[in-house]
């Protein structure tokens, strides 16, 4: 437990004094880390969710886009919190571990054990390293208006080469029923999904693919110039949700 | 030099285990154990009956299986709210303002295992059976909103997560002079916006029933729950109110070894 030095003479605590604060220290570290895997997990469910069960629903265009958008979010309003009042550069990690501690027990668990997808069907992306670079850029910086510019649009980018050697090999195409599809592909028409009918699936909508080789990298851009808004957002977010009044009535 | 019979009781209150200001350590790691036998429980009870009983709502199996498991829920849930939070207002501090700055301390690191463990139920019901839901989806048609899943998930994991969140929310203002003094805004926030992801699930059940019976999870259908697990991030306004006054409390304290 550390005060904000700029409101207090900083004299670290010694003997009882440390034990106590010490003790706190653990305490909320086991509440963050619960706190963090149940709510970041279900608000990246709700909203990028398919697109991170499936792996055919990993394509160029929706899903490099959509999960570093959703993704910034609570990063972001949790480095306003442990940054400016704690000066901790891990605000954005400790939410992308979390995610994925949450993620994996749950694909293992839930989808593979229970209802027997091979979990190579359902294995999570991953944003860790987006998530190292973004407290990198402001333990640097000290800026949020770099932060957003640079950590946002890194955490953009970088997601989708991060997650490439993990995917990257389901996407080889294969031949099957007189027509060229990928392995990814094959999962998704091989396990019947009742709630997630073919119809349903949005991947590669619209004309982007005309741009052929290009679509994932102007995905990627497109996010990263979202992410550098919705990380501006969302520090004010966690900003306005991390005050300290007492209310009369409510 | 010799030993003073004081400089004994400072050694032996050192080596007392659990110290003064974690004195319910004990009773915050039983209640993180009783969770997870609960937790697991269910998700064992499922393994063993979901396939062979509860795929079909119209069997007589489902209603011994999984409709008596709801009622079982449903009237522990009242049971548990009861005592939990009678237990709370009742044994409440009527003297707040000659609390001692130790005890003080020591009930402010017991609000943060109160926290601390109304999280970890929100892990259960945010996370991991949030996503089963999912999962169960794409096996079972759903032909009821009493699923398998479900009747784990958002008639006992929500209103276990809420009554905790209140259990917190109710030992701040019984027992912490600034939380009774004033209605903490980030404390109030953190416990009442998750609860709202229980009201979502009518808009939910409606939405399914007469709009959209596939589970396409990052539907706006499900965006209520978004909402309100955003709430969750009041436990940042929580910590810094803690810290805030923890810091004011050990600086009036003597120093001890």
């Amino acid at each position: 437990m550390s005060a904000n030095p700029s409101t207090r003479t900083f004299r670290p605590y010694t003997g009882e004094k440390a034990r106590i604060a010490r003790a706190y220290d653990y305490l909320v570290l086991v509440l963050a880390l619960f706190l963090f895997i149940g709510s970041f997990h279900l608000h990246f469910a709700l909203t990028v969710g398919d697109w991170d069960f499936w792996v055919d629903w990993k394509d160029r265009q929706w899903w490099p886009a959509v999960t570093p958008i959703i993704g910034i979010t609570f990063p972001a309003a949790v480095q306003a919190v442990l940054w400016t009042n704690f000066r901790l550069p891990l605000g954005a990690t400790l939410c992308v571990a979390c995610l994925s501690i949450g993620t994996w027990i749950a694909r293992i668990f839930a989808y593979h054990y229970w209802n027997y997808f091979p979990i190579n069907m359902v294995l999570p992306s991953t944003m860790l390293p987006s998530a190292l670079v973004l407290d990198a850029v402001l333990m640097l910086s000290n800026s949020l208006t770099v932060t957003a510019i640079f950590g946002g649009s890194a955490f953009a980018l970088l997601f989708y080469p991060s997650n490439w050697p993990i995917f990257g090999m389901f996407h080889v195409p294969v031949e099957a029923g007189n027509s060229q599809l990928t392995v990814a592909d094959m999962f998704g028409f091989q396990y019947i999904r009742t709630g997630m009918p073919e119809y349903l699936r949005i991947i590669e909508r619209g004309t982007l693919r005309t741009y052929g080789q290009v679509a994932a990298p102007l995905s990627a851009f497109f996010s990263a110039l979202i992410c550098t808004l919705m990380y501006t957002l969302w520090w004010h977010i966690g900003k306005w949700f991390a005050t300290t009044r007492y209310l009369k009535r409510i | 030099m010799a030993t003073t019979t004081e400089q004994v009781k400072v050694m032996t209150n050192q080596n007392k285990f659990p110290p003064w200001y974690l004195k319910d350590l004990y009773r915050y790691l039983s209640a993180f154990a009783v969770l997870t036998v609960i937790y697991m429980g269910f998700r064992i009870y499922q393994g063993a009956f979901a396939i062979s009983t509860g795929l079909d709502s119209t069997e007589p199996a489902f209603d011994v299986y999984w409709m008596r498991l709801l009622d079982f829920e449903l009237v522990f849930i009242a049971f548990f709210t009861s005592i939990a939070w009678g237990w709370l207002w009742f044994t409440r501090d009527k003297n707040l303002d000659k609390l001692e700055p130790k005890e003080e301390i020591r009930r402010y690191l017991t609000l943060t295992m109160w926290i601390s463990v109304y999280t970890f139920a929100v892990y259960w019901a945010g996370s991991y059976f949030a996503e089963q839901d999912n999962s169960w989806h794409q096996v079972a048609i759903r032909d009821t909103p009493f699923t398998a899943n479900h009747i784990i998930e958002f008639y006992f994991n929500f209103p276990m997560y809420i009554i905790l969140g209140g259990c917190a929310w109710l030992y701040a203002r019984t027992r912490l002079p600034l939380y009774a003094k004033g209605i903490s805004l980030p404390l109030t926030l953190a416990v009442v916006g998750p609860f709202m992801i229980l009201v979502s699930v009518g808009f939910n059940e409606w939405g399914h029933t007469f709009w959209f019976r596939e589970e396409f999870f990052a539907a706006p259908i499900h965006w209520g729950f978004v909402i309100g697990v955003w709430f969750a991030l009041g436990v940042g306004g929580i910590l810094l109110q803690g810290v805030t006054r923890l810091i004011e409390l050990l600086d009036g304290l003597e120093d001890a070894a």
